[in-house]
């Protein structure tokens, strides 16, 4: 018997999903995150869910853990004091950043502060070139001295290392790192060219200074979880989820804690990847809705769309721009400042506004009677039925429908002469424009075709909303999982371990044949396989992808062209021509026949073998009961008002039972709403598939 | 009129908005022009059948703020909208019918929905070039600056017009992307067109004419309200800047009386033998912004938004120039319409404006780079950003528009010429209970082995970024060949191994630095922003540099 753990640690509460590996069957247990020491939630949800399923922690191969605590760290500033080590003349690369602005009609912008003080960056001697050969020497003298400065004086822990070229050539970071380690081995030391040896000294070294920055709190939230779990027997690996949608050794996450920022909803995206393949729709729009916020995702062919470019600690909610400016490997992600605790209110057109602005969970909604005066979507939600105030997380909280009503009157019908009916489908109706406007802008931005795909949509508010958005997305079907409460924590369980890394070279593709193109490569696959082996992955598992960023020489964009897996030598070396044109027509829909082009970024993905989860997966199982829960009125915008409208308890459903809209759809922590037409479906593993009526 | 409630306005409003972002951002991916790419310099524009905006693009630089509404009537005027038939693509780059300089190429489609004209999608982008000389101050004529198309078809009824396209080909340096981006212009047209048509399906509308008043409406009464919030007067302002030969004198007069402005430029030096002329279509965009900036930054545009404004210039003035003075580089004159609005809106509503940013740079190299490719490229850096009531201006931060920044190590990479500092410069902001934001010095060296040739296009080297309410100037811009300032305008000859350098401007301060908190003084003393010196002089504080500390020896007079 094999079983593994997925751990994802929520704003609000930690959720856990244990596989079965011999019959897919999942187990899932949820407790209140402990903000002071998170790890106090993982160990008491483990026991717990351990305890409850009669199964010894031995028996446990794995355990995937998602953590927000680096990105809280970087947003609530609460990382340790840390020092930079930078070039002579560019202490305030980190400050200067994209001389550029977010917003061109805000007199008052704010832009994000670099984790790093300018008081404690210090700048030494020593210079390499472009190419990474050496111009000046680096005085070790200047870095012993000014760290020992930074230690006495600043009491730093952790320090960055960041010196110009060196995406080029990392040795002059890699002295001065060696140096100072032997000197101060307690200090945290990252240096930049390890951390992403990617051409842009403004963003690699600000990637670097919030790896230092995050790294004794990681390392030590890792190392005390670690150590407790081996206390309780655990002998499997324990792996760390990243943002790419792969997880990696406990040992590499505290080296590089900065590649596990947004790492919970990756996991969820990448659940929605492997729901949609088992699903028979590869293709799909994954939609997260919690809270304060929504989450989504493009995929294509199960797979996440990615990029590596992010953005953290956002001084302006929700301002592409206004973060700090990552470059790790993530999952695609877009954002959006809708949830159920998003406020309604007028806006400075005179028009209905809802978010980004959000109730929080203190005071939370009007009705959840928390002292909360000013209407929510939830609120709304309430108002026009879709909610019952009785069966709120399963029936364990009661909402006041009539406070609803009252803020909604008063912030909002009330100022805009609406009906009070009107303005709280106005809310609710908002809230999709705004989601399926961010999910339209993306896929345009993307060029991605998102018609003929399916939305997986989960989180507590998601499938109230889904069936609706979906609509305006002329999207066929939607998918409803079983589980839709803890995504991210099942997701953890069909994650590869995998290690994704790229550097930059400027190479001319006519200087390249074969044994240099395999050469430029092989440091960046050995340095993956290494990393996987660590985490127990022998290298004959490792499925190696290699890509290339290309471009017409002289021209300032590159496109990505990935090189097909089973052409290698001189085969491969003739093709990258055609693979590069047309990539670059999907693009540009135009070719230059016969312009020179050259490789700029070389990125290698080394991916483990995929957890075999069993075909039978399923998390919901067989729990008999009534079907039926009655009828409420609920408000059906097609139907001009409210009308009687079935409601549906989800876990009575069997695999093959069907549901014809308008219908309520509940469970305990999210309720769907299917609308007149729309054919409800329930899969073998009691995924929900429901179909539009067009 | 048909009325719409403040939600199904709300909805198709920002449907529609959604509709021309979603064009924005197809058209900025697929974009080779480097100014588009990274600095968004386009816009995308729906327009109902009477040619009446519905919705702009959110993503664009302040110069397209309300000419595309003109630029069609141009269009219409050449082509009136009962000749057009479906599949005609209309377009034109000239500066006066379009948006000031001939780089920027103006895209229409009519939308037809059977037979029957429902509107109108226009698109606006920044090309890769446009033949000419090039991008320069030099030509004393638009006729040396490149390619200029009147109002023409580019398609009839979905054919294309291949001699014209033929004809345009041969008239710029890189075709290809030229025709790339001017295509690119074309589908995304149409991609608009089929997206409004859509739109229409989905909500059962015949006739985009109600909805477009009601937004018109809408708008113009939410500007109205804020406008009524301005106090009546009469506010003037004038600034001198650096011209050809001469300073150049912009004056304003903005006049507010119960909710409407009315700006006029009189008083404002004539054209001037230099491309920095300024069409009053240029002029007219950034004094909208203005408003737009003091009043309801994100209101969309439309004309209902600027309804309550008037802008006047007098004939053939910089700031409304005719033909055929040459415009390419309007910006350098036409940007600092927004410091002489702001200066003489503080008089109105001190509380909202910011004092004068100081602008950026732009130079040129011309060269061969280490490989012996030949080199020539723009570099554009930022001084620092104007401040306000209860804000500092940021560093280095560029204004009123935006702007590319090349990254020092890509610059490296590509050229040859090796960046050896780039430093925020200590007391350049404008000293002020709320500092303006500090410049920065950037050296660089000649480490290509070849002769490399420096040209520098910069502002306030002659007059610094004035500030308000007793706040005090920013820093001048200064260039620096082999650490010797050099003549602003000049271009210079580089041997292997020299330096060329810049001390990028501060902004104006914003009220006097004697109020301005002590620990704030100190605090910018730690991080190295104000020197100690500085803090003595401008602050009235004396710091005792080894501790931090410090006290106050001038106070402010009450």
């Amino acid at each position: 018997m094999a079983f593994r753990i997925g751990v994802d640690i929520g704003g609000t509460f930690t959720d856990f999903a244990l596989i079965d590996d011999s019959n897919g069957r999942v187990a899932v247990h949820k407790v209140l995150t402990t903000p002071r020491d998170p790890s106090e939630a993982v160990l008491q949800g483990i026991d717990e869910l351990l305890a409850r399923e009669k199964q010894p922690i031995q028996q446990v191969v794995s355990v995937v853990h998602g953590t927000t605590l680096v990105t809280n760290a970087v947003i609530e500033r609460k990382g340790a004091r840390t020092g930079m080590l930078v070039t002579r003349g560019f202490r305030d690369v980190i400050d200067i950043a994209l001389e550029r602005r977010y917003d061109l009609y805000d007199l008052r912008l704010k832009l994000a502060q670099p984790v790093v003080p300018r008081l404690l960056r210090r700048e030494v001697d020593g210079r390499l070139r472009a190419d990474g050969s050496e111009e000046q020497a680096l005085s070790l003298e200047q870095v012993l001295s000014e760290v020992t400065n930074l230690r006495q004086q600043d009491d730093i822990q952790a320090l960055a290392i960041c010196f110009m070229n060196s995406y080029a050539n990392g040795r002059h970071e890699e002295a001065a790192r060696e140096a100072v380690a032997k000197r101060f081995p307690e200090l945290y030391l990252c240096t930049s060219s390890d951390v992403l040896p990617f051409m842009r000294e403004y963003e690699r070294w600000t990637t670097a200074t919030v790896n230092a920055y995050t790294q004794p709190m990681t390392d030590r939230y890792l190392g005390r979880l670690e150590s407790e779990l081996q206390r309780r027997g655990f002998t499997g690996a324990f792996l760390v989820m990243t943002s790419s949608g792969g997880a990696v050794s406990a040992a590499l996450a505290r080296r590089y804690p900065v590649r596990l920022i947004e790492s919970g909803p990756a996991a969820g995206a990448l659940m929605s990847g492997f729901l949609g393949v088992l699903a028979g729709a590869p293709n799909l729009l994954s939609f997260d809705m919690g809270g304060t916020t929504a989450k989504g995702a493009l995929l294509r062919d199960g797979q996440p769309l990615k990029k590596y470019e992010l953005e953290v600690a956002r001084v302006h909610e929700f301002k592409q721009g206004s973060g700090l400016q990552l470059r790790i490997p993530v999952i695609d992600m877009i954002e959006i400042g809708a949830g159920g605790g998003s406020l309604a209110q007028v806006d400075e057109r005179g028009l209905v506004k809802v978010g980004p602005q959000s109730a929080g969970a203190e005071p939370g909604p009007a009705c959840y009677g928390r002292g909360g005066k000013r209407p929510t979507s939830t609120d709304c939600n309430v108002l026009l039925g879709y909610l019952d105030p009785n069966f709120f997380l399963g029936g364990r909280m009661r909402l006041d429908a009539a406070a609803a009503g009252q803020a909604l009157q008063s912030e909002v019908a009330k100022p805009l002469s609406l009906e009070q009916d009107r303005a709280a489908f106005g809310v609710h109706e908002i809230l999709n424009e705004d989601v399926a406007r961010a999910f339209r802008i993306h896929a345009s931005e993307l060029g991605f075709d998102y018609r003929r795909c399916s939305m997986v949509a989960f989180g507590g508010s998601g499938p109230v909303h889904a069936m609706r958005i979906a609509r305006k997305l002329r999207i066929p079907d939607v998918i409803f999982p079983a589980g839709a409460g803890v995504m991210s924590a099942i997701g953890m369980l069909v994650t590869p371990v995998s290690f994704e890394t790229l550097r930059t070279r400027r190479v001319a593709l006519a200087e390249l044949d074969a044994a240099k193109l395999d050469a430029h490569f092989q440091p960046l696959i050995d340095q993956a396989s290494a990393f996987l082996k660590q985490a127990g992955i022998a290298r004959n598992e490792v499925t190696v992808l290699r890509r290339l960023d290309m471009r017409y020489r002289g021209q300032g964009y590159e496109v990505e062209v990935t090189l097909p897996a089973e052409l290698s030598g001189p085969v491969l070396m003739a093709a990258i021509p055609e693979l590069f044109r047309k990539a670059y027509s999907e693009t540009f829909s135009q070719t230059h026949p016969d312009a020179p082009m050259e490789v700029v970024n070389w990125k290698v993905e080394g991916i483990g073998p995929r957890p075999k989860v069993a075909g039978s997966y399923q998390v919901l199982g067989p729990a008999g009961g009534q079907v039926d829960k009655g009828t409420r009125k609920a408000y059906l915008a097609d139907k001009g008002g409210f009308l009687d409208c079935r409601v549906v308890n989800r876990y009575a459903l069997k695999p093959g039972d069907t549901v014809t809209g308008p219908a309520l759809i509940e469970e305990n922590e999210s309720t769907c709403l299917i609308g007149p037409g729309d054919r409800a479906q329930v899969d073998p593993r009691y995924n929900l598939i429901v179909r539009l009526a067009y | 009129m048909q009325e719409f409630d403040a939600v199904s306005l709300k909805i198709m409003w920002d449907r529609l908005v959604s509709i021309a972002d979603e064009i924005v951002l197809s058209l900025v991916r697929t974009s080779f022009s480097i100014n588009v790419r990274e600095g968004y310099d386009l816009t995308c524009v729906l327009f109902d059948a009477r040619g009446r905006t519905l919705a702009q693009g959110t993503y664009s630089v302040p110069s397209f703020c309300g000419t595309a509404p003109q630029t069609l009537q141009h269009m219409l005027r050449r082509y009136p909208a009962e000749t057009l038939r479906p599949g005609d693509v209309v377009m034109t780059n000239d500066p006066w019918m379009g948006t000031g300089h001939l780089y920027d190429i103006n895209v229409m489609r009519p939308v037809f929905r059977g037979d029957k004209l429902v509107g109108f999608t226009m698109s606006v982008t920044h090309l890769p070039d446009i033949g000419g000389v090039g991008f320069s101050a030099t030509p004393v004529e638009v006729y040396a600056e490149g390619f200029r198309m009147p109002v023409v078809k580019l398609m009839h009824a979905g054919k294309l017009n291949e001699e014209l396209l033929e004809l345009f080909r041969f008239n710029v340096r890189v075709p290809d992307e030229n025709v790339g981006d001017l295509m690119a212009n074309v589908t995304c047209n149409e991609v608009g067109g089929r997206a409004l048509l859509d739109f229409m399906d989905e909500y059962g509308i015949d006739d985009l004419s109600p909805l477009s008043d009601a937004i018109q409406e809408q708008s113009a009464r939410a500007m109205r309200e804020e406008l009524l919030k301005i106090p009546n007067g009469v506010y003037k302002n004038a600034v001198d800047i650096e011209g050809i030969d001469e300073p150049i004198r912009l004056a304003a007069t903005v006049k507010v009386n119960d909710g409407r402005v009315a700006i006029d430029f009189e008083g404002t030096s004539g054209p001037v033998r230099g491309a920095i002329n300024v069409p009053i279509c240029y002029t007219r965009a950034f004094s909208y912004y203005v408003v737009k900036c003091l009043t309801i930054p994100t209101l969309p545009n439309n004309e209902g938004a600027v309804r309550a404004i008037d802008v006047t210039a007098p004939q053939n003035c910089v700031l409304n120039c005719e033909p055929p003075w040459p415009t390419g580089g309007r910006h350098a004159v036409g940007h600092f319409v927004v410091p002489l609005l702001m200066g003489a809106f503080a008089q109105a509503v001190p509380e909202r404006v910011i004092t004068e940013p100081a602008m950026m740079t732009v130079f040129s190299v011309q060269g061969k780079n280490r490989e012996g490719h030949d080199i020539s490229s723009l570099f554009f850096l930022a001084g620092g950003f104007g401040a306000a009531k209860g804000t500092d201006g940021l560093s280095v931060t560029p204004a009123p528009s935006n702007m590319t920044v090349v990254p020092s190590e890509v610059w490296e990479n590509l050229t040859g010429i090796v960046v050896e500092r780039r430093e925020m410069l200590a007391d350049s902001g404008g000293p002020g209970e709320f500092r303006g934001g500090v410049g920065q010095e950037v050296v660089f060296r000649n480490d290509t082995g070849h002769l490399l040739t420096v040209g520098f296009v910069g502002q306030r080297t002659q007059f610094p970024a004035r500030g308000l309410f007793g706040g005090q100037w920013g820093a001048k811009r200064t260039y620096f060949v082999n650490g010797k300032p050099v003549h602003p305008k000049g271009r210079h000859v580089l041997q292997p191994g020299d330096r060329f350098s810049t001390h990028e401007a501060g902004a104006g301060g914003y009220g006097d630095p004697l109020k301005r908190p002590l620990e704030r003084v100190l605090a910018d003393c730690r991080e190295g922003l104000v020197t100690v010196e500085g803090a003595k002089r401008d602050y009235g504080v004396q710091v005792d540099a080894r501790s931090g500390g410090g006290q106050r020896i001038a106070t402010a007079a009450q």
